[in-house]
């Protein structure tokens, strides 16, 4: 287990390394407990996300403490605080007795405790704890390392069972969770009974309770995050030799932390007034400075292309080459402002001067239906097109008439 | 059965529209998503019938080839894409690189210098449609008659002498010349500092400058004009006195030119002069005058307040700030001592709050402040900025934006800051960053200053990776730079990889680097390897010995030390190359170097395996002949262990 958690904490470290995303990586540790986790927390998402909307939005808004704090409470809600809690070897938790959120404080602090017990075991050398960290005092017992651990283990086998019905591995395992207690049948029982009693609980009374305690989250998160609850920094002090790179791994994960204190946030000089007037004075167009300060910013960077296509978009800005067609209207610049209506609708060329009726204008009809359809000419070429046949058949008005094909 | 089949399909699909709709929650939870059918219980914010219609997408014109750039990346084992065409011209040394991109760049302004002193030939438009790029530019003057608009010709070549000349003919002739036009030719004449711009190919040259690696020096030479100060009495002021109403525009001209040819303090009268005559500055007057604030103030404080003084009056006149006067301001600070450091950050806050958005000169500016070159610094303002910048893309919006990385990196590299350095460099892989790089030599720098940064701090592997990542294809470390490869080989013990590097380093250029070479042979000779590996040392010693032995023409030969061929005959030795490292003992005589006792002593034992009793004689005839005190040791040792024939004796 500690070898696991140590190369754990290494691969989280070497995480770190590579992708420096520090807002997204939790502290090693964190890590681990996420995964033991995440089968209960995975199922109680699977059930509620459909059905909570809220909850998920409040996902989204609490910052990355905060969404581990809400992770950590619906796993021990949803397993009702029953295998992790009542596994901490104290006498049972009669949840009942109290509010539904004093209960989740109390699962949320058996966690902190459990974790930072867990990260004091990962500290080969360091085997004395100091009393005096508050955290510690707070704990009613101290109770040995060992039996912490391996309630770990077993809190996390237990909570990812399905707890849809009461299954007889279940049964087993609550016996077997009660048999490390000194009054092993009662506790069996009380064990048993509190988990049908989950079960009774109606869907809709869960959800209420799971948007309350999120929305009691808010309300009591604190102004500075984990003053008091600083699990990691317990590895900082670690003088096992490994100390060094974990405490470079963990100061990057501390700077969610940090930011708060971020100095980009300071104070302002209050010199000016936020809505400021922009004075409407560079009307001119770019004077020669303006042209000489673009010069210079050309200058610094590196305009060199990279590829082919870096290559080939500078030529497109110098206008050398000619340009991708982003819509079906590229190479459009003279008949750009031509609505399609002048190029469809061309009756209104057939005008007085040709014959109303008769085989000319069945002939004109013909052709101006086919330079609709025509694409390749401009309305302009259209009309020309239009007034070449005009000229034509005026010429040969005599001949048409003769033939008595032309009727006006 | 078909009927079951599309039951099962349809709930699958229903299954799995389900699960896409928790993703999209997921992934978009503050998007009010158009997608929100009535199963959702989202309380339902926007009636049903509400659709809407997202605007027209207008794409620019370089779209498809920006998304199809987007899908190339680098190739680690390519030179860069400008060598591409000849594979002759591929550098494989930083003085190639140099040279070829220079004479291609070269190349070019030659051409564009022929298409323009001889645009006569150069008349025929081959292109259809017409591309004006590719026609000659005019250089000479066409309007000949003296008017206003001849003048803005001349304004508009940027022709100082002509202009001023046309001006006054102007005036003589009694022509007035409108308010606007005497503006722009104000602005050129300031702009140039009342004397003709050089002969410029803007943007071709700029490598030609960054060869000369003083900034300074190449600065003066493209602007002979900066050597000069602002004169008295020159054609700018003349101009301006002649103004009947100068207004903002033509005070502007005139500071920002006293400002850039460092007539400071004359900046500021005229400013009170501009005070006086009931006008307002504009926005780049108070950015010139911030610039010189710290040029005519001694104290710290005095120069602090003299910025917010001028801050106010921006305020006072309702001048907008632009990041220009951000950056400015910070720039200034930097001049400000501990003033810089407790005053920078409530200026970033106040340009926030004016919604004007640091740039990665701001930055520079600030790490400036922070970090001076040589103290320690031991804030961590880095990491501060950096969460700032992480993931953002930046376009370049001033001249120091390129300083950024180089400034980060090398602040890193200072505090030994290894992680920084990753995000740094990460920094300047996301959009567009890479551009703000700056020129190749400032790449050159940066990646320097990242590389020793590595060697000094991760082990080999990892620096090995970065090493087969970067060289040679974007950067050609320097010999120091690969001495601190050796150095990060020998600390993590993997100095079998030597023959490797050796072939690197002969190929960089860097074969005839007579002490890089030297560490290398001692850092073979120094231990004993696996045979193998020794194998591979002997024939990287042989080649180094070649090196030796031509020696580049015209280039200074490398000189055999005693320490140089001691280090070759202990590494022939070791690989069991007793003929080779007789050979090198050899040169120990024609070179006048004088051979340890040790290696003497070494070279016996290597003889004594093979027993050539010969040789050992020989060796101490050797011996003898440099006169080493060691040398009865070496004939008693002969005797003792070689059956020696009288006359041998």
């Amino acid at each position: 287990m500690y070898r696991r958690l140590l190369i754990n904490i290494n691969q989280v470290r070497n995480r770190l390394i590579h992708t420096h995303n520090t807002r997204l990586t939790l502290p090693s540790t964190k890590c681990k407990e996420r995964e033991s986790f995440a089968p209960v927390a995975s199922t109680s998402l699977s059930e509620d996300k459909g059905k909570t909307p809220e909850e998920t939005e409040v996902n989204a808004e609490v910052n990355t403490d905060g969404q581990r704090n809400t992770e950590m409470n619906e796993g021990t809600e949803i397993s009702n605080a029953t295998l992790t809690s009542q596994l901490e070897t104290e006498p049972v938790v009669k949840p009942e007795d109290r509010k539904q959120v004093e209960k989740t404080k109390s699962g949320k602090e058996s966690l902190l405790e459990l974790l930072g017990a867990m990260k004091v075991e990962v500290t080969t050398v360091r085997k004395i704890r100091p009393s005096k960290t508050p955290r510690m005092s707070e704990r009613p017992d101290q109770e040995p390392m060992e039996s912490t651990h391996s309630m770990f283990q077993r809190a996390t086998a237990e909570g990812s069972q399905q707890h849809g019905t009461l299954n007889p591995e279940l049964v087993a395992a609550v016996s077997a969770a009660a048999s490390t207690l000194p009054n092993r049948h009662q506790a069996e029982s009380e064990l048993l009974k509190q988990l049908r009693k989950h079960e009774a609980i109606p869907d809709t009374q869960r959800r209420a309770d799971i948007g309350h305690i999120i929305s009691d989250m808010k309300v009591g998160k604190r102004p500075n995050g984990r003053s008091n609850v600083r699990p990691t920094s317990q590895i900082r002090f670690d003088d096992d030799g490994k100390g060094y790179t974990q405490d470079r791994g963990i100061t990057s994960e501390l700077d969610g932390v940090r930011r708060r204190k971020s100095p980009f946030t300071s104070k302002r000089l209050n010199l000016f007034a936020a809505a400021a007037e922009q004075d409407a004075l560079s009307d001119l167009g770019p004077t020669l400075w303006d042209i000489d300060l673009a010069n210079q910013i050309v200058q610094a960077t590196n305009q060199m292309p990279r590829n082919g296509f870096e290559e080939m978009i500078q030529w497109t800005k110098e206008g050398r080459l000619w340009q991708y067609p982003i819509n079906n209207e590229a190479g459009l610049e003279e008949e750009a402002s031509v609505p399609f209506h002048e190029h469809v609708f061309l009756e209104k060329h057939l005008d007085e001067s040709f014959p109303q009726q008769g085989p000319v204008r069945h002939f004109m009809e013909l052709v101006i239906t086919g330079l609709a359809k025509n694409h390749h000419l401009t309305v302009q070429q259209k009309k020309e097109h239009i007034d070449w046949f005009r000229d034509y058949f005026r010429q040969k008005e005599d001949v048409l008439k003769e033939a008595e094909a032309y009727l006006n | 059965m078909a009927s079951s089949c599309s039951q099962a399909l349809r709930h699958h699909v229903c299954k799995s529209s389900r699960i896409l709709r928790v993703h999209l929650q997921k992934a978009w939870p503050n998007r009010s998503f158009v997608l929100n059918p009535a199963a959702d219980q989202q309380p339902a914010v926007s009636s049903p019938e509400e659709i809407v219609i997202p605007k027209k997408k207008t794409w620019s014109k370089e779209a498809v080839l920006q998304a199809l750039a987007s899908t190339v990346n680098r190739d680690p084992t390519a030179s860069d894409y400008r060598f591409q065409d000849d594979p002759y011209l591929t550098p494989k040394t930083s003085s190639e690189f140099k040279l070829f991109s220079l004479s291609q760049e070269s190349g070019r302004n030659a051409a564009k210098y022929f298409i323009s002193t001889y645009p006569k030939y150069f008349q025929k438009d081959y292109a259809q449609p017409h591309i004006p790029c590719l026609m000659p530019e005019t250089l000479e003057a066409q309007l000949e008659e003296v008017s206003e608009a001849a003048l803005i010709e001349r304004i508009q070549m940027r022709k100082v002498k002509a202009a001023v000349d046309l001006y006054d003919q102007l005036q003589q002739a009694g022509t007035p010349v409108s308010l606007d036009v005497t503006n722009q030719l104000l602005d050129l004449i300031c702009f140039y500092g009342d004397c003709d711009p050089a002969q410029e190919n803007v943007p071709e040259q700029r490598n030609e400058e960054t060869v000369g690696q003083e900034n300074k020096l190449s600065h003066n030479k493209r602007s002979p004009c900066l050597v000069f100060s602002f004169r008295e009495n020159n054609n700018a002021e003349r101009v301006f006195a002649l103004l009947s109403e100068p207004n903002t525009h033509s005070y502007s001209a005139l500071i920002r030119g006293m400002v850039k040819y460092g007539a400071y303090s004359k900046a500021f009268s005229t400013y009170t002069d501009l005070l006086n005559n009931q006008l307002k500055a504009d926005v780049s007057t108070f950015n010139a005058l911030i610039t010189a604030a710290p040029e005519v103030k001694e104290k710290y404080n005095e120069k602090w307040e003299l910025i917010v003084d001028l801050l106010k009056q921006m305020a006072e006149q309702k001048v907008k700030p632009n990041l220009l006067t951000l950056n400015a301001v910070l720039k200034a600070l930097r001049r400000c001592g501990t003033v810089g450091k407790s005053q920078a950050f409530p200026v970033i806050s106040e340009m926030r709050a004016l919604s004007i958005d640091p740039s990665l000169a701001s930055y520079n500016h600030l790490l400036s402040i922070f970090y001076k070159p040589g103290h320690k610094g031991q804030t961590d303002i880095l990491q501060e900025v950096m969460n700032e910048v992480s993931g953002k893309s930046f376009t370049p919006q001033d001249p120091d934006d390129a300083q950024f990385f180089i400034t980060a990196v090398r602040i890193c590299l200072d505090t030994k800051d290894i992680e920084q350095a990753y995000r740094v460099h990460e920094l300047l892989g996301v959009g567009e960053n890479w551009r703000l790089l700056g020129n190749d030599f400032q790449q050159n720098i940066y990646h320097a200053r990242f590389f020793s940064l590595l060697c000094m701090m991760e082990n080999i592997d990892v620096v090995l990776k970065w090493y087969r990542d970067l060289v040679p294809s974007v950067y050609y470390p320097s010999s120091n730079v690969m001495r601190d490869l050796l150095q990060a080989l020998d600390t993590d013990n993997r100095l079998d990889l030597i023959p490797q590097i050796w072939k690197d380093l002969k190929q960089l250029g860097h074969g005839n680097r007579q002490t890089l070479v030297e560490e290398l042979l001692t850092l073979m000779a120094r231990e004993k390897q696996n045979q193998e590996v020794q194998e591979t040392f002997a024939e990287c010693a042989l080649d180094i010995k070649k090196m030796y032995d031509t020696g580049d023409r015209g280039k200074v030969m490398m000189s055999w030390t005693a320490g140089s061929l001691s280090d070759l005959v202990s590494v022939l030795l070791a690989a069991q190359r007793r003929q080779d490292a007789w050979e090198i003992l050899k040169l120990f005589k024609t070179h006048n170097r004088v051979p340890s006792e040790e290696l003497l002593d070494k070279f016996l034992t290597c003889i004594k395996e093979s027993g050539d009793v010969n040789q050992a004689l020989e060796l101490v005839q050797i011996s003898a002949g440099f006169c080493l005190p060691g040398t009865p040791k070496l004939i008693q040792r002969v005797q003792q262990e070689f059956l020696l024939s009288e006359q041998q004796k």
